[in-house]
């Protein structure tokens, strides 16, 4: 609580709150954010837990901390992706849900908007982020991108061309990249 | 090739603005109040046009709260204005009924806005304590403003309200989505989700509206939006949101004054300046105009006032000491007309009532119009009685005796018995000495020729006159300054004397 006192604030430009008074006022905030934030993935996993929404699932990761979850979505059907089951990450930042989970794929896939690295580029993490989305609506998001790529902006070239002029390559490379991934 | 050079300059000089701006994310999600001088000073050397309109600014906003650019000012800022005016007003049994509001609309949010309340509870929930924690606090105003400045700068709690700006935009307009339709490019559903919930979407004309119109207009709040652009003409826009009574009838409430500027925004304030704390001795001064301001309204039949002498007492000092800080009206006086129709017809068209008009020079051309400045001026802030009550001195003053030389006879008087500092900015342009007001003042009128009555007096390049502190006058904020940028010595011009003594004053005498 102490140290703000001992920051600087001969740098703060005229018409801005002196440092000290700004870090004052925003003392507060890493507490409380973990606590909104916190109370609010409570919520999340308690409807997760009592809607059951057939083909995801999603769980606070094993070491209790309620900011990193683990998740997975089934292939939807009439797609390259199915009867595969996929394993994905999220980190919630400390101001969730006013700002977007950070989502990765664990499981390799071969798809035009994930990369190798299994970084996804789906707009409602991006800037069309808003609060009321939640785990489960970013979840079904990911599931109806898996049968309907944004070829538009893909992360995997290849992918997207391949999707659009020979599927059944596509389907090839998918179930070349496909690895099932033990839990940790 | 000069004009094409100059607008060269003019985009460049915008484009340098708009970065400075972008790359200004640093300080408070709200800030503290300050002197509206500080916009002028900011735009110093931008075109001319804004120059022109952030000079005359502060003469009619005499405070404004910066306001973070996040992408969420403008959502923040009608909701700190709304948390801060209900503080103003103070009354218990309103924030009783904005508790009691809001928990009905969180129903609303659900059932039009189709929101799940698993989720957006926890949201309103910070809206209502905040609400809760200030009723709580009404019997210290200081503490209560702290707590409201601080709840909207906790980055843990802060964001939750203004969601809720968001989540009852977003619920209005899908309960009266054909109304607004029309207004959409697209579908309301895109609209929803790409421009009113997405976290860091900036709000836009329409979001404002809606969110006015379910959280404001209820309140039986107006809004003011102050248009700071590049438009024409020397004056702010403005645009005016008011409440409708049940009787279908639009309403002047409390106001709540915002500035826009494109891509953001930030609150205004109407306020009389710390230095025009009256003194005892001005306050006689005042009754004995409000004491013959009576007997006029009571000669006449003006309707629309019951005033006692207990209320002029309660009143007259803040009004009074207003005038110097609020000389100038805003350029369209929104709705003056309509709201005293009596006046205009009861009156011939006397030099007065063509002052009514909102044409702003037409003002400047009139000698007696600085009194009316005051009821214009304050016509939004206090009850049309009172404004009634005090423009109606000069609505029935047919005689050749100007109302002007009502007001100026204190001044003129006390003048001549002692030097006033009210004297320094008319041989001057400068600040006058505002220390002296720290020390007890002898007999201290706080009147002041309004700002027509100097335009007609000096014809200023300047602009604006600034009143201004001795700090101020020993800063290098002030062109006197050596260290100004803009360094303009003082200077003693004998026209500005001359054309003095051959307008206003010498009626009064």
């Amino acid at each position: 609580m102490a140290d703000y006192a001992m920051e600087d604030n001969q740098n703060s430009a005229p018409g801005t709150l002196p440092a000290a008074q700004a870090a004052k006022l925003g003392d507060p905030r890493r507490a409380n954010d973990a606590q909104s934030t916190t109370k609010r993935l409570q919520t999340e996993l308690m409807q997760l837990m009592t809607s059951d929404t057939p083909g995801i699932s999603a769980f606070p990761s094993s070491d209790g901390n309620l900011q990193s979850w683990t998740a997975t979505i089934d292939g939807p059907d009439d797609t390259p992706y199915a009867k595969l089951t996929f394993k994905l990450t999220f980190a919630f930042p400390s101001n969730y849900p006013f700002a977007p989970p950070t989502v990765m794929f664990k499981t390799p896939i071969y798809h035009p908007n994930v990369d190798m690295a299994g970084r996804i580029c789906l707009d409602i993490l991006k800037d069309k982020w808003t609060a009321a989305y939640n785990i489960q609506t970013v979840l079904l998001s990911l599931q109806s991108l898996l049968g309907e790529p944004n070829n538009a902006s893909p992360l995997n070239g290849e992918a997207a061309t391949l999707w659009d002029s020979d599927m059944d390559r596509f389907k090839q490379k998918v179930a070349d990249r496909h690895v099932d991934i033990e839990d940790e | 090739m000069e004009d094409q050079h100059n607008n060269v300059f003019e985009l460049a000089e915008q484009r340098r603005l708009a970065q400075e701006y972008d790359a200004h994310l640093e300080g408070p999600m709200v800030g503290e109040k300050k002197s509206s001088h500080a916009i002028t000073e900011e735009y110093a050397r931008a075109d001319p046009v804004y120059i022109a309109k952030t000079q005359s600014l502060p003469q009619t906003y005499s405070h404004y709260r910066p306001i973070l650019g996040d992408g969420n000012c403008g959502w923040r800022a009608i909701a700190f204005a709304y948390f801060e005016k209900l503080l103003q007003l103070s009354d218990a049994g309103q924030f009783e009924l904005e508790i009691a509001r809001l928990v009905s609309l969180d129903n609303y949010i659900e059932t039009v806005g189709g929101q799940d309340p698993s989720y957006f509870m926890d949201m309103t929930e910070e809206t209502i304590e905040l609400l809760k924690d200030l009723l709580a606090l009404l019997d210290n105003p200081q503490v209560a403003r702290n707590t409201l400045l601080e709840r909207f700068n906790d980055n843990g709690r802060a964001p939750s309200i203004i969601y809720h700006m968001r989540l009852l935009a977003v619920s209005w307009l899908r309960g009266h989505a054909e109304e607004y339709q029309g207004f959409l490019d697209g579908s309301i559903e895109d609209y929803c989700t790409r421009d009113l919930m997405a976290v860091n979407a900036e709000i836009d004309h329409m979001g404002m509206t809606l969110l006015i119109d379910i959280f404001i207009k209820p309140v039986g709040l107006s809004v003011e939006i102050v248009y700071l652009d590049r438009s024409e003409g020397t004056e702010v826009n403005t645009h005016i949101y008011r409440p409708i009574d049940q009787s279908g009838v639009s309403q002047i409430g409390p106001m709540i004054y915002i500035l826009y500027r494109p891509g953001h925004y930030d609150l205004l304030y109407k306020e009389r300046s710390s230095y025009f704390v009256p003194h005892p001795a001005a306050t006689m001064a005042s009754n004995v105009q409000v004491n013959r301001a009576t007997s006029f309204s009571r000669q006449h039949d003006i309707q629309q006032t019951q005033p006692t002498m207990e209320n002029f007492s309660n009143v007259d000092i803040e009004f009074f000491s207003s005038i110097p800080g609020f000389c100038v009206p805003p350029p369209s006086n929104h709705g003056f007309p309509t709201e005293f129709p009596g006046f205009q017809q009861a009156y011939d068209p006397s030099p007065v009532s063509t002052s009514v008009s909102p044409d702003p020079s037409m003002v400047c051309t009139n000698s007696s119009s600085s009194s009316l400045s005051i009821a214009t001026t304050f016509t939004p802030q206090h009850s049309s009685s009172l404004s009634a009550a005090m423009m109606s001195p000069q609505h029935s003053n047919h005689s050749s005796h100007s109302p002007f030389s009502t007001i100026q006879l204190p001044i003129h008087t006390l003048n001549s018995a002692q030097p006033q500092p009210l004297q320094a900015p008319l041989s001057s342009h400068h600040s006058p000495q505002h220390g002296d007001v720290a020390s007890p003042p002898p007999t201290n009128s706080t009147f002041r020729p309004s700002k027509y009555e100097w335009e007609a007096i000096a014809d200023w390049q300047e602009g604006p006159v600034i009143f201004q502190t001795s700090t101020f006058k020993n800063s290098h904020y002030n062109t006197a300054h050596y260290n100004n940028p803009n360094f303009q010595p003082e200077e003693w011009s004998p026209d500005c004397e001359e054309a003095f003594d051959s307008s206003g004053r010498k009626k009064s005498t």
